[in-house]
């Protein structure tokens, strides 16, 4: 767990924070998606970028979580998974995740999410079905692990747009950069 | 239909109860979200114009939203038939609802009858962002230009609003002004009504 | 201007390319090509510092004290380093050094126009970098 000189609680770090009504959120969000489909047309394409969007987003907003959070480097991946659920998500959107089902390993589980701010007013039409329509916060995820050397795959597995009683993203650690020597390949 | 046949709170988006707007995210994952549109719409255009054309679109959905859920929660379905009331609505109440705060000003362009302007000193939008100069005048603003068109068209007043930025003097940053110029018969009508 | 105890700032990206100078009044020794190159080596230097830690765990070089300077270096878990050559004794500049990278992650890395790991170029940036380099903005920083 993080050193006694470490990071603020959750609802503590929200509250220190800049904050905005959440329907500009939520609202410039639909404006993008609604975009994305009359450009790309085809729904698996608007899947994609939307990955790519938040993968974007990620590698940028890593660095504010790390500047404003004050936690220090994680011992393991458990530890990260726990410290984007509770600080992560209440940081930015205010809701809290919950961190469940993690596999024997230890390299995957799962964030559930109840509340989720992306998707008030939200409902898919018959013609975009396929829509993936939160994968831009799995590219958030992926992204911003990649900027402290964790690639992950983040896949949906529950979407309550889709019907189902939660949100719920199941992340898996696939390659751990060691931190030691991070310039010995590249230099 | 979704949802049928598997447990779910809500069949369809429109039993949930509207939200009273009081959820809040923070500035900065919208600043993010924000900043990533821009960046996205940079890669489907050729020239600035354009680039302001596809924000201002994006803003446009905004507001046509807007003024529906406004219109609904904040003044029981009521909708400004009246210029000024539609101008003063979008200053005070789609403002703070958006943005937090009053717009600074709401005033009636000088020279030309069918001109308005809302100025901010800084736009939420513009917070974070530097504008190189290789883009000229270009202002993100356009996006606050489409969402105030969007609210007006949609409530009956079509108009061309643009986003400027206009130089204080003693200050080190521009602020954006918002010009609204109406349409020949949104000005027509207001003259019938006297 | 009227500046601090700092005679001038890097940042340089996780592969060691310098993206930020500024010279604060130092007499006015390094020029563009020679700012890079001091970035590049303090960036390997950091780097062999790390690999002589006896202890495994070293995340490099926090001070760099000589006869008349200090040099500051903070590194974000991303790899950016900052890094201040000050005063000898100046005080407060480790927390100096937190507040700029703040400021990076609002006016550098939340302006669409800021393309990762390049130059930064952002006016908004160079305005509240300013402000809080003052040197009694940065002696307020203690308290």
């Amino acid at each position: 767990m993080p050193p006694a000189t470490g990071p603020k609680s959750g609802d503590a770090l929200f509250a220190s924070v800049d904050r905005v009504n959440a329907e500009l959120f939520t609202l410039t969000y639909g404006a993008i998606v609604r975009q994305l489909l009359t450009d790309l047309e085809e729904v698996e394409e608007v899947n994609k970028q939307l990955d790519q969007m938040g993968y974007n987003i990620g590698t940028r907003l890593v660095d504010e979580f790390l500047a404003k959070s004050n936690v220090s480097r994680c011992v393991d991946f458990k530890e990260t998974a726990d410290v984007i659920a509770k600080l992560g998500f209440k940081m930015f959107l205010g809701v809290t995740a919950t961190v469940t089902n993690w596999d024997a390993e230890g390299t995957s589980c799962s964030f559930v999410l109840e509340d989720n701010p992306l998707v008030d007013f939200v409902e898919l039409p018959d013609t975009c079905q396929g829509l993936q329509y939160c994968n831009v916060l799995s590219g958030v995820i992926r992204g911003a692990l990649e900027m402290v050397s964790m690639k992950t795959e983040v896949t949906w597995v529950r979407d309550m747009l889709r019907g189902d009683d939660a949100y719920e993203m199941r992340v898996k650690l696939t390659k751990q950069v060691p931190e030691e020597y991070p310039y010995k390949d590249d230099d | 239909m979704i949802g049928v046949g598997k447990a779910k709170q809500y069949a369809n988006v429109l039993d949930k109860p509207l939200s009273r707007g009081r959820q809040e995210v923070s500035l900065s994952a919208f600043a993010f979200l924000f900043s990533e549109l821009v960046q996205y719409n940079q890669t489907q255009v050729d020239n600035i114009a354009e680039l302001e054309r596809r924000l201002e679109d994006a803003g446009y959905a905004v507001g046509a939203r807007v003024l529906e859920l406004l219109c609904h929660r904040e003044k029981g379905n009521r909708r400004e038939t009246r210029l000024l009331g539609i101008l003063s609505f979008i200053h005070s109440t789609v403002w703070k609802v958006l943005f937090g705060k009053v717009a600074d000003s709401l005033e009636k362009g000088t020279e030309h009858e069918d001109e308005y302007m809302i100025s901010e000193k800084e736009l939420l939008v513009n917070r974070f962002i530097s504008v190189p100069k290789d883009m000229g005048a270009f202002n993100c603003g356009a996006f606050v230009a489409g969402i105030v068109r969007g609210v007006l068209e949609n409530a009956g007043f079509p108009a061309v609003v643009t986003a400027h930025f206009v130089p204080i003097e003693g200050q080190q940053r521009p602020r954006t002004t918002i010009l609204i110029k109406f349409a020949e018969e949104v000005l027509q009508r207001e003259a019938r009504f006297g | 201007m009227a500046s601090a105890a700092i005679y001038s700032l890097f940042i340089i990206n996780k592969s060691g390319g310098l993206i930020y100078y500024k010279d604060y009044g130092s007499a006015g020794r390094t020029d563009t090509n020679d700012s890079l190159r001091l970035a590049s080596l303090w960036h390997s230097m950091h780097a062999i510092s790390q690999q002589l830690s006896p202890t495994p765990g070293c995340e490099g070089i926090d001070l760099l004290q000589a006869h008349n300077f200090d040099l500051h270096c903070f590194q974000s878990l991303t790899g950016t380093k900052f890094f201040a050559v000050c005063e000898t004794g100046a005080q407060n500049i480790e927390i100096l050094l937190k507040v700029i990278y703040e400021l990076y992650t609002d006016f550098v890395l939340k302006n669409p126009f800021y393309e990762m790991e390049m130059p930064i170029r952002c006016e908004l940036f160079d305005l509240n970098l300013a402000q809080i380099i003052q040197k009694d903005r940065v002696a307020l920083l203690g308290r």
